[in-house]
């Protein structure tokens, strides 16, 4: 017991599923508790103190759009992935409000969700709001409004695309962290797109133009040969003004 | 009252020629010779008369026309969704008896060895349903999520996804050939989303790929017609047999030729949605033995 294991709270009213899940979570290092509910999951987060939670959305009576309102209005950040799709622009929108640190669809790959679970925790600062939850964030010269979907750089305001400009949301809100192409593609385009991987890699070059940014000497986007993208710059969040 | 309506005006006009006949008929107008006074009302009277019959029947005609293309299309829709649904049924069928199976198997299985090859086939089971699962949310979010509309270079993008079919395994021993016009000017830009308009080529020629064999020719060609462009995509594969044309942009539908191809068969479906969505058009022409070749009509600028 050299380091403390990392406490996830699994909540999601189908027994099937974590059932199968926490033991694999378990064996990835975690150490697991289960909540059913969204009522259960507010106590057992009061009582078990985790350090994530993964939050299913559909549940009875309380679903885990209200869980995490109500955690975030009383102050808790304690990290958490909603599982929801994320791709379309309503339920983006709703997504900046509820200020969750990452999102992921069913039907995921178990080993996908550990991964997103170590990003997570990684990246988290404890007892701070993450940079899901700012509505504006600023790279160097570069300020990007999270709500109205606008960036400037150096004052100038940039012309992108809105899938250029929500490529940069995520990667401005998952800085440091290796992206991996098929991981865009399932935030950003909200499917699993045939050859999809191009059109990530064509949004990523329209990013770069934009923000004058050398691929060979990057300072916002950095490509990880063989896996994907990864935001260089550091990310703060900044109050409106 | 609404079962009176349609009579309401033609009965206010046949009263109004009534009140003129009348009026023709009863008042002395002294310039007027008596007979020509009473001819005059006759004439207004039964212009009054066949005025609103056929007036109401028009009207009676039209409603009852304009119900029964309801009806049809309402059991046209309850059509399609039992085939919908007793095609899903099959689709899921197939996979979790799979899983069923594996599942027994795997109890029974002697030695580690076996059991790994199971659970290799269970997982690719279950990745078959999750793929349907997501070609089916696709298919739904296409009908309703905003187009990302931007000036669309059409001839790059069909030069793109044709790069892409050649370089695929799939298209070792057929003969591609893109055709795309030059003189005496170029395919115009047209505007839409990219991306889906991408999906919708790509998904043809993979169709075209995977319904060919090696030896067969696919060819895709494209031309400007008034406001719109038309992009062909041929291939000399087996065609589909006539009675089948009809159904082959139905979710789900699977031909008897198609049944051994993997596909979760919403490759039609999606393609027909993207260029219906782009106030486009889809054909398809096909002959058993010859091959077939599918249309997409996307108008120039919407």
């Amino acid at each position: 017991m050299a380091e403390k294991k990392p406490r996830v709270l699994l909540v999601d009213d189908e027994s099937a599923i974590t059932n199968n899940l926490s033991p694999f979570l378990e064996r990835a290092g975690f150490e697991v508790s289960v909540a059913e509910d969204g009522e259960a999951a507010l106590n057992r987060t009061a009582d078990y103190s985790p350090d994530l939670l993964v939050l299913d959305v559909l549940m009875p009576r309380l679903d885990g759009r209200e869980v995490l309102r109500r955690m975030r209005s009383a102050g808790n950040w304690t990290p958490v992935i909603l599982l929801t799709q994320v791709g379309e622009s309503s339920e983006r929108a709703m997504a900046l409000e509820e200020g969750a640190d990452d999102y992921l669809n069913k039907p995921y790959d178990p080993h996908e969700l550990v991964a997103r679970i170590r990003a997570v925790l990684r990246r988290a600062r404890p007892g701070q709001p993450p940079l899901a939850a700012a509505s504006r964030l600023a790279s160097g010269d570069l300020v990007f409004d999270r709500r109205a979907l606008r960036a400037w750089l150096a004052g100038q305001e940039l012309t992108l695309t809105p899938k250029a400009l929500t490529l940069l949301d995520y990667f401005l809100t998952h800085p440091d962290e290796v992206l991996s192409r098929e991981r865009l593609l399932d935030v950003v385009w909200g499917w699993d797109y045939p050859v999809g991987t191009r059109a990530v890699d064509t949004r990523v070059a329209e990013l770069r133009r934009a923000l004058k940014d050398d691929p060979d000497k990057p300072t916002f986007i950095d490509t990880a040969p063989g896996h994907g993208y990864r935001f260089l710059g550091e990310v703060r969040p900044q109050t409106a003004g | 009252m609404a079962r009176l309506r349609p009579f309401l005006l033609p009965g206010l006009f046949f009263l109004l020629m009534l009140a003129a006949a009348v009026l023709l008929w009863s008042v002395a107008l002294p310039d007027l010779l008596f007979q020509i006074r009473i001819d005059l009302g006759n004439i207004v009277f039964l212009i009054g008369l066949a005025g609103a019959a056929g007036w109401i029947s028009a009207r009676l005609w039209l409603r009852w026309r304009l119900r029964r293309t309801v009806e049809i299309v309402q059991a046209q829709s309850a059509d399609e969704r039992r085939r919908f649904l007793r095609r899903l049924d099959h689709e899921l069928k197939n996979p979790l008896t799979a899983i069923r199976a594996g599942l027994a198997n795997l109890a029974s299985a002697p030695n580690q060895d076996l059991r790994s090859e199971v659970i290799t086939s269970i997982d690719a089971q279950t990745l078959r349903l999750s793929r349907l699962a997501s070609d089916l949310r696709k298919l739904a979010e296409l009908e309703i999520r905003p187009l990302e509309l931007t000036q669309v270079d059409s001839a790059s993008l069909l030069q793109e996804a044709f790069d892409l079919a050649e370089s695929q395994p799939g298209a070792a021993g057929r003969s591609l050939r893109l055709t795309l016009p030059q003189a005496p000017w170029p395919l115009p830009h047209i505007q839409g989303d990219r991306d889906l308009l991408f999906l919708a080529v790509h998904n043809l020629l993979d169709n075209a790929l995977k319904f060919s064999g090696a030896g067969n020719t696919i060819e895709m060609r494209a031309f400007e017609d008034g406001s719109s462009i038309v992009v062909e995509v041929a291939d000399t594969g087996p065609g589909i047999p006539a009675e089948e044309i009809d159904q082959v942009w139905e979710e789900l539908y699977r031909g008897q030729g198609a049944r051994s191809i993997p596909g979760s068969g919403l490759g039609l479906s999606l393609v027909r949605a993207i260029v219906t969505r782009h106030g486009g058009q889809v054909g398809l022409r096909s002959r058993t033995g010859q091959g077939t070749v599918v249309t997409l009509r996307l108008p120039v600028s919407q």
